[in-house]
């Protein structure tokens, strides 16, 4: 019943053998290298330091939410770096090799260019399954695992050990994709694949195979994820936290969450669906017999627009956060962006055709998606004049994290725009599978990029308890921006002139001007990928000098910013009690908002556990072995992984208790090391009109009838 | 985490959990896929009658397993899983029902007629 593979299969190995390591390429082999030395370097000064204890207590087998989102962003930073570097190179591709004759490097086998158009499309395959998936994906995940349990005045996630099970599974996926550039190859059909060219007959080697379980990894660390946003947000409310009173990031996190649940299945589905032609011998996506190619770009966009939605929902949410913050203003219409972001979310789920237009359904097919489409940008309208009424009149100040929230407010506007003009057939007809298309999207996924930049900077000292150097953050704007324009507008003047997306070899001499434009940018992009390095290595470095206390920026609203910076392990060392919207800004204006608790309770925390890590590690030995096919190996692989789970669940964990004297005593250092002194005052307060709680009791119900008004 | 106290097998949702549940949805489950498979494999039926069948197969399997595996119904108790029922229908319905029809117009112009579809001159 397996499909027969091409070329020599062993027992033992599969197709592994050792040709399949690229020792003779010019790029990969000193790149080898090199990784191995800074990976050398880093193991030697971690056992130097004696750090492997610490680094396994704390971090590699931590459950907590915090620590988890830290990880979740580290990733994303390092997948960031790497899908940077493939953009550089295709950029460097088509400046050298835009032209008519034969200007290739001969060393490298190229004919154009120095890259063979082979390696090109895995290069570009790459590119865009890591910027989209491994880089947007768990820098957003990585925010809002910090961010929301913060919001909602929870101790951690839901399900904490679910959590790190979904990092650890997202990890083990790009762990798959990076070791593809040394062992193999990687898929060279385009980040979503086109049937039937992945199909065996077209790319018999493990390049698709490699795209296929890197995905399918992904999808499943995403979708456990998103199971835990969800119950952490209906069901770990501190009380008070009233679905009216959610803050924007946390309703844009429920949306988000809601949409990666319903479409990373058809994900899933799609690719195993490509999984059983490949290595079963169905024939779902070929031409001939019974199978049907559209189908699988069908399901695959099923998924692939409501999760562009994904991404983008939480930066929506994002700039909700800091615009006010740096506006002194609450924000315009509450109500009417949660609505919109829930319209966006629904509308999101019947437009995904608009990415195959030129199929041939025809016109009733194509004006119901095109006006779909096109009813997006109604709530993204109310959004964004939402975000302008808030500046209107507000006390900006221009921080660096309220630089990049405006800088994506532009590029939300062209991205915008450009995907107007692209949702009207017959204008997608003329720049389908051009660079058009490729620049809209890119205007797209750099706003988010805007926003995460942001949210970075903007939640940075919460987490860290110190702020990042304004200066710096301002000069990588600036840089990062100039690299976008030099970029991009090029892009969408080359689109306009003919070039279709992925080409290799950009035949037209009337381009070259305009590829060393872009090629500029991307020059000035990596000084803002140095300038970034600065400023992390200058504020670490003056961190005492930036060192805060709760409330970081002195004019936040929501909840996060009550608790101390960085916040401690248990979050909040009593469950504050939920007076208003932007609980910390109503607490400042009626001033108790330096209350601290003047009693404490017993805190439940769940144990640490490796059990996540393993199961990380075995899952990429499952998509390891399937790809080369060793069986034996990818058996084990399963039946390790489903052991490990049953084993765990079996086991439990009881957690454990920290006592109520403990939580005071960590509380009082907590304060004393932060700058701004909170009173000892007790949590209650007074203001016009009633007493308030500031926190829960969490004591017996007869306690309860002394609380104060809830809401007012 | 301050809901440790409460016994997770306590929960409803967990009491609603039953060994003979599970069963008959895995048994169901299985025993509709070996049968479209083994309708398809063997062509037991012509083509569109093929279609017909593997669909309703399809249908049943996923109502077997909505309910007997994920206990998605509309019981009081269970609030949130009726929410999650009524959330699905929906996206059911449109996702199933816009590709069915942006492909039955794809089919129009551009593929033969299977053997044996009504309409089909
Ligand atoms: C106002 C809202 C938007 C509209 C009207 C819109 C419209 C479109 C259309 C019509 C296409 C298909 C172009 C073609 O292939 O011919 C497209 C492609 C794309 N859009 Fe958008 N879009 C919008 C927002 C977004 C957002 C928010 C994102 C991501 C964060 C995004 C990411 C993409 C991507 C990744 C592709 C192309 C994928 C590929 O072909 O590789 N778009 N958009
Ligand atoms: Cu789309």
């Amino acid at each position: 019943m397996l499909v027969h593979v091409p070329g020599p299969w062993s027992p033992l190995l599969g197709r592994l053998a050792l040709s399949e390591i690229p020792y003779k390429n010019l790029i990969l082999a000193p790149l080898f290298v090199l990784i191995v030395l800074v990976g050398l370097a880093l193991v030697g000064w971690i056992t130097k330091r004696g750090l492997w204890g610490y680094l396994w207590r704390e971090w590699f087998t931590t459950v907590d939410h915090k620590k988890l989102g830290i990880m979740y962003i580290f990733l994303g930073l390092v997948m960031l770096f790497r899908g940077f570097i493939d953009g550089l190179m295709i950029r460097t591709q088509q400046m050298l090799a835009v032209g008519p004759g034969d200007n290739g490097i001969k060393a490298m086998g190229a004919i154009h260019g120095y890259l063979t158009p082979f390696h090109f499309g895995q290069i570009y395959s790459a590119h865009g399954l890591i910027m989209i998936l491994l880089a947007a994906t768990p820098l957003l995940v990585g925010l809002m695992n910090i961010i929301v349990p913060l919001q909602i005045g929870a101790r951690d996630m839901a399900f904490p050990y679910l959590n790190a099970l979904g990092f650890w599974i997202t990890a083990a996926g790009a762990a798959l994709i990076m070791i593809s550039l040394f062992v193999g190859d990687f898929s060279h059909n385009g980040w979503f694949g086109y049937a039937p060219i992945f199909e065996m007959s077209y790319s018999p080697g493990v390049g698709v195979d490699y795209w296929i379980w890197t995905l399918e990894l992904i999808a499943l660390g995403t979708t456990l994820g998103s199971i835990n946003f969800l119950a952490t947000v209906v069901k770990m409310r501190a009380p008070g936290m009233t679905w009216g009173r959610l803050p924007v990031f946390t309703w844009s996190a429920v949306s988000a969450n809601i949409i990666a649940l319903t479409s990373f299945p058809c994900l899933q589905v799609a690719l195993a669906l490509v999984g059983a032609d490949r290595y079963l011998g169905t024939h779902f996506f070929t031409a001939g017999f019974g199978g049907n190619l559209m189908l699988y770009t069908n399901l695959f966009w099923l998924w692939g627009h409501p999760e562009v939605y994904f991404v983008i929902l939480p930066a929506f949410g994002m700039l909700g956060e800091i615009i006010p913050t740096f506006s002194e203003k609450p924000l315009f219409g509450y109500v009417a962006m949660v609505l919109a972001t829930f319209a966006i979310a629904g509308v999101s789920w019947i437009v995904w055709l608009h990415h195959f237009f030129t199929m041939g359904m025809g016109p009733y097919v194509s004006t119901e998606f095109s006006v779909a489409t096109m009813l997006v940008g109604i709530p993204t309208g109310v959004k964004v004049f939402n975000w302008a009424f808030t500046m209107y009149r507000g006390r900006i100040s221009y921080t660096a994290a309220m630089h990049w929230a405006l800088g994506a407010l532009f590029l939300l506007l062209i991205g915008g725009l450009t995907g107007m003009m692209l949702s009207i057939p017959a204008i997608n007809y003329m720049v389908h599978n051009s660079v058009f298309v490729v620049a809209h999207f890119h205007m797209m996924l750099l706003c988010i990029v805007y926003a995460v930049f942001g949210a970075v900077i903007y939640w940075w000292p919460k987490v860290f308890g110190f702020r990042l150097n304004e200066a710096w953050g301002k000069i990588m704007f600036w840089l990062f921006s100039a690299g976008t324009a030099l970029v991009f507008i090029p892009m969408f003047m080359l689109g306009f002139m003919g070039e279709t997306r992925r080409l290799d070899w950009p035949f037209d001499p009337h381009w070259a001007g305009l590829f060393d434009v872009q090629e500029f940018g991307i020059a000035i992009y990596v000084l803002s990928v140095v300038s970034f390095v600065v400023l992390l290595f200058v504020s670490i470095r003056d961190r005492a000098k930036e060192r805060v206390g709760a409330d970081a920026w002195g004019t936040s609203r929501s909840l996060e910013w009550l608790t101390d910076s960085p916040v401690p392990f248990y979050n909040f060392a009593m469950v504050p009690e939920i007076n208003a919207r932007d609980e910390v800004a109503w607490r400042r204006e009626h001033g108790f908002l330096d209350i601290r608790p003047d009693h404490y309770k017993a805190i439940h925390m769940p144990n640490n556990t490796p059990v996540a890590l393993y199961i990380g590690a075995t899952l990429f030995l499952l998509g390891f072995a399937l790809t080369w096919r060793i069986w034996w190996l990818s058996g084990i692989a399963l039946l390790a992984t489903v052991a490990l789970m049953i084993w765990r669940s079996a086991k439990g964990d009881p957690g454990y208790v920290i006592s109520a004297e403990e939580i005071a005593r960590l509380d009082r250092e907590a304060r004393q090391k932060m700058p701004v002194d909170g009173g000892d005052t007790v949590p209650v307060g007074g203001f016009a009109g009633g007493q308030i709680m500031a926190y829960s009791r969490e004591v017996s119900d007869q306690d309860r009838s002394h609380r104060g008004p809830k809401s007012w | 985490m301050s809901h440790g106290h409460v016994n997770p097998i306590d929960h409803p949702e967990v009491q609603m959990a039953s060994r003979r549940g599970y069963m008959t949805g895995f048994i169901l489950a299985s025993v509709l896929m070996a049968l479209a498979t083994f309708l398809v494999s063997s062509h037991a039926l012509p083509p569109f009658a093929l279609l017909l069948a593997i669909m309703a197969c399809a249908g049943f399997a996923v109502i077997a397993q909505v309910y007997f595996l994920l206990h998605i119904d509309i019981s009081e108790h269970n609030i949130w899983n009726t929410v999650a029922l009524v959330a699905f229908i929906p996206l059911f319905v449109i996702t199933i029902g816009l590709t069915w029809w942006m492909f039955s117009q794809l089919y129009l112009r551009t593929m033969p007629m299977i053997p044996g579809m009504p309409g089909m001159h």
